[in-house]
């Protein structure tokens, strides 16, 4: 027992727990930076880099780090380059770290939910701000316990650097055995340091974990605002959206009112060139996917101020038609125009780049809501509205804040403004995700089945806020729903689809009364029994 | 890069002095570079730089004087090499000893590397160290690696449990069924190999080998009953029943035909005959057998010196 006090407490040995941090440190500094470059070559869009990546990862995680240290320090100088121990240790560990780090951040990356980024792409977040914004932020927080892992193994494999003569902790040990012969006094103090090391690695990982937890975050900010809310005596928040109209603090920067807009025909942002009766011009719009017709020669004309309404079984092609008008997916033949302004080329003729396509979008002013809502997870309410105005128009902060909390309030959640998705109910969340689509002012809001994915009795307060904008605000809108009565309050026109081909269109009373194809007919019959609505004469 | 190599020493050094203070570890995140432990001053060759062997030696290769070289060595044979178990901060032992005696004779510094036995060779032909002083046996195999400058005959003594439960005598036959930790490397490893044909001739079982990285592990295989023998340096197994000396006794110790050497590297032949000289001249002013009684090692292995290249 005093010997291994002896060797715990002896210079010698904790001269090397230097070294052992020193070699840990280049590896996991190098690994991650290594491991940077070949999770973003393997989620790329090039497949030669994304190849050689592979190739890299096959050969580093498939070698054992031994034999790497040995190349490293011996093979090298061979070929001119002579790194000190240290120097050698380091390389090799960053090397063979790197791929382990590299698919560490590509799990993190990939399990960031692909509704958000459909959703960041629908805002007009370039790939860079959705990196940044969106996936990072959201990686990072998964990724935090397989990094630790990684350190507390990396921190151990330095051991390893004994081999090539880095006067480190393990080799200190084995030497001091070999000449003193006290084995065991000495492998215990060494255990205990490496024990002592790795447990502090732990202790940052738990910290770290907290620092990032959401919960925790939101419920500081939660109750910070809670006393604001307290102190300014703002009416109590449980009303519903449509009783908020009068709210003063509803209206700044809405689009005008409908009919205003309907009589002076004019239409927003970047419509200004052409076709100033047209909102959205569909021509002739087909695709496929593989040998299945998913849109068949679709035409669609939407006027601004108007509200279409896509109808039709699942698999229809509606999804698919609204996520063309937001060019969310590409097409085979066929021309879409967005206020006079042709989608997907450039005014040289050329295909867009992703990050052309992005700030396309932010141009033309379409926003879309997703059957998912797919709101920012690790953003709260507010967040969610006032970040992408930020990072995509370039709104300044306040002024961001300040329309967020408008919108809250417009839909009836100037209460929960600091809470997360997760904290909320899908209705709430969907009318967030409306809120968040109306920040930047969209020419067109496209709607895809927005009230699918909710329990039913969520279900009216989302109508009821679509119905409001329809009516109020004279918003041009495009849904696809099967919400019948729905349908027939906030419909102008109804289009019904069958097997990507428009089968029928026409006023929406009529349409629902007296469908003229008997596939209208038959839809409407199912649906209607489903939802047992009484239709109006 | 001698120079980092220098200059990070020195800064090992100041970390050392400042080693029981509270920034112990703070020290330690400093060294930049490998930390080798500096040679003590030693009495033994002291007097050599003024002969007129060496002095003659040094003005023939000029180009050793005031240099470092690194001296790779396998630290793990107390009496050749090992830590100093007082402070271990640095190197003793008969091969440090002599590798400082060379170094006074021609003028050049030595600062020390420790690798694994295996290592010993590549380390040298990588160019990380410019020489190998540690115990190693001079074999032609060997020599296809490094040329070889042999200094001394070599005793192995065979480890064994306390009072040689299975009557080992050596490497023959009695070995059969038995078995033997070795370090990698070590030319016993063939040696024992070599025995299972006369084992199965003799109708029983082929000797077990068991391969280790240094003295430490294969003494350690002993003692849990994991090995019944272990052959090595008749020196180092001396000073294992030293330490173990109700647990370990030296069965026997046999004569191989192998010299102890010093390697060096194929490719320098003038710092070849540098060294050998140098030997000479060390080996002539009695230092060597100074430093055998020293280390209480035979004084009958003294020879003289030899080259043996490929």
């Amino acid at each position: 027992m005093e010997l291994f006090f002896h060797y715990l407490s002896l210079p010698y040995l904790l001269l090397g727990i230097g070294f052992t941090l020193e070699v840990t440190a280049l590896g996991l500094v190098g690994g991650l930076a290594i491991g940077l470059l070949l999770a973003g070559m393997q989620l790329g869009r090039v497949p030669v880099l994304a190849a050689l990546a592979r190739g890299y990862t096959v050969i580093f995680r498939g070698t054992p780090l031994i034999l790497q240290l040995v190349f490293a320090y011996d093979a090298l100088p061979h070929v001119g380059l002579t790194l000190t121990a240290v120097a050698a240790a380091g390389l090799a560990l960053s090397a063979n770290e790197a791929p382990f780090v590299a698919e560490i951040l590509r799990a993190g990356v990939i399990g960031v939910d692909a509704g958000q980024i459909l959703a960041g792409q629908a805002l007009g977040m370039t790939p860079r701000i959705l990196m940044r914004r969106v996936i990072a932020p959201q990686a990072i927080r998964t990724i935090v316990p397989a990094l630790g892992n990684e350190t507390v193994s990396a921190l151990k494999n330095s051991s390893l650097a004994s081999v090539i003569a880095v006067p480190e902790l393990t080799l200190r040990s084995t030497q001091l055995a070999s000449s003193t012969f006290d084995f065991f006094s000495i492998f215990f103090a060494s255990g205990l340091m490496y024990l002592l090391l790795t447990g502090a690695v732990s202790l940052l990982q738990l910290l770290a974990e907290t620092a990032l937890d959401l919960d925790r975050r939101a419920r500081r900010t939660g109750i910070a605002r809670w006393r604001k809310v307290a102190i300014a005596a703002l009416p109590p928040a449980s009303m519903t959206p449509v009783a908020l109209e009068a709210q003063p603090e509803t209206t700044p920067a809405f689009p005008a009112a409908r009919k205003a807009r309907m009589t002076r025909g004019a239409s927003p942002a970047g419509a200004s060139q052409a076709g100033d009766t047209v909102a959205v011009e569909v021509r002739s719009l087909h695709k496929r996917y593989g040998d299945q017709i998913v849109l068949d020669h679709v035409n669609l004309d939407v006027r601004p101020g108007e509200v279409v309404v896509l109808l039709g079984r699942s698999g229809s092609g509606k999804s698919t038609l609204l996520r063309c008008i937001n060019h969310l997916e590409e097409w085979d033949a066929g021309i879409i125009r967005v206020g006079g302004r042709q989608l997907g080329y450039g005014e040289d003729g050329r295909k867009l780049s992703p990050r052309d396509v992005a700030r396309e979008r932010a141009n033309l002013g379409v926003g879309m809501v997703f059957q998912q809502f797919n709101l920012f997870a690790h953003l709260t309410a507010r967040q969610n509205i006032a970040g992408p105005l930020r990072w995509v128009h370039g709104v300044p902060p306040a002024e961001a804040d300040r329309r967020a909390m408008a919108l809250l309030h417009r839909v009836g959640l100037g209460h929960r403004a600091d809470a997360l998705p997760r904290h909320l109910s899908g209705g709430q969340q969907q009318r967030v995700a409306i809120a968040r689509a109306l920040a930047p002012n969209p020419s067109v809001l496209l709607l895809d089945e927005p009230t699918s994915a909710l329990d039913p009795e969520l279900v009216e307060e989302v109508l009821a806020v679509i119905k409001l904008l329809a009516v109020e605000d004279g918003l041009t809108m495009i849904i696809s729903t099967h919400q019948l009565r729905f349908a027939h309050d906030v419909a102008d026109r109804i289009v019904f689809l069958a097997d990507g081909v428009v089968k029928e269109e026409g006023p929406a009373t009529e349409v629902l009364t007296r469908p003229r194809h008997p596939l209208t007919a038959r839809f409407l019959r199912v649906m209607g029994a489903e939802q047992a609505m009484e239709m109006p004469g | 890069m001698k120079r980092i190599v220098i200059q990070s020493t020195r800064k090992a050094w100041q970390a050392k002095r400042k080693a029981w203070s509270t920034n112990t570890i703070l020290a330690a995140l400093i060294c930049l570079s490998a930390a080798i432990a500096a040679p003590r001053a030693r009495a033994e060759g002291a007097g050599l730089a003024g002969t007129a062997d060496c002095q003659a030696l040094q003005a023939k290769y000029p180009m050793l004087k005031g240099k470092t070289l690194v001296d790779a060595l396998n630290p793990h044979t107390p009496g050749y090499e090992a830590l100093d178990p007082e402070d271990p901060s640095h190197y003793i032992g008969f091969d440090v000893d002599l590798a400082d005696a060379l170094g006074t004779c021609l003028g050049f510094k030595l600062t020390y590397k420790p690798v694994a036995f295996a290592a010993l060779l590549p380390t040298l032909q990588s160019g990380q160290a410019d020489i190998v002083i540690s115990d190693i046996y001079a074999t032609s195999e060997r020599a296809k690696a490094a040329d070889f400058i042999t200094y001394s005959k070599v005793f192995d003594g065979v480890l064994v449990a306390k009072n040689n439960p299975k009557h080992i005598t050596g490497i023959n036959a009695s070995l059969c069924g038995d078995t033997a930790a070795e370090n990698t490397g070590f030319v016993e490893v063939p040696l024992v190999q070599n025995l299972a044909p006369v084992c199965k001739s003799a109708g029983k079982p082929e000797p077990g080998l068991q391969l280790y990285d240094n003295n430490a592990d294969c003494i350690q295989a002993i003692l849990a009953g994991r090995a019944d023998t272990y052959i090595n340096d008749v020196n180092t197994v001396d000073q294992a029943v030293k330490a173990y000396p109700d647990q370990l006794s030296k069965a026997v110790a046999v004569t191989l035909p192998y010299s102890i050497g010093i390697a060096v590297p194929k490719t320098k032949p003038e710092f070849r005959d540098a060294i050998m000289a140098a030997l000479v001249a060390v080996q002539k002013a009695g230092v060597e057998t100074t430093l055998l009684n020293k280390w209480t090692l035979d004084a009958g292995s003294l020879e003289e010196p030899k080259l043996l290249t490929q």
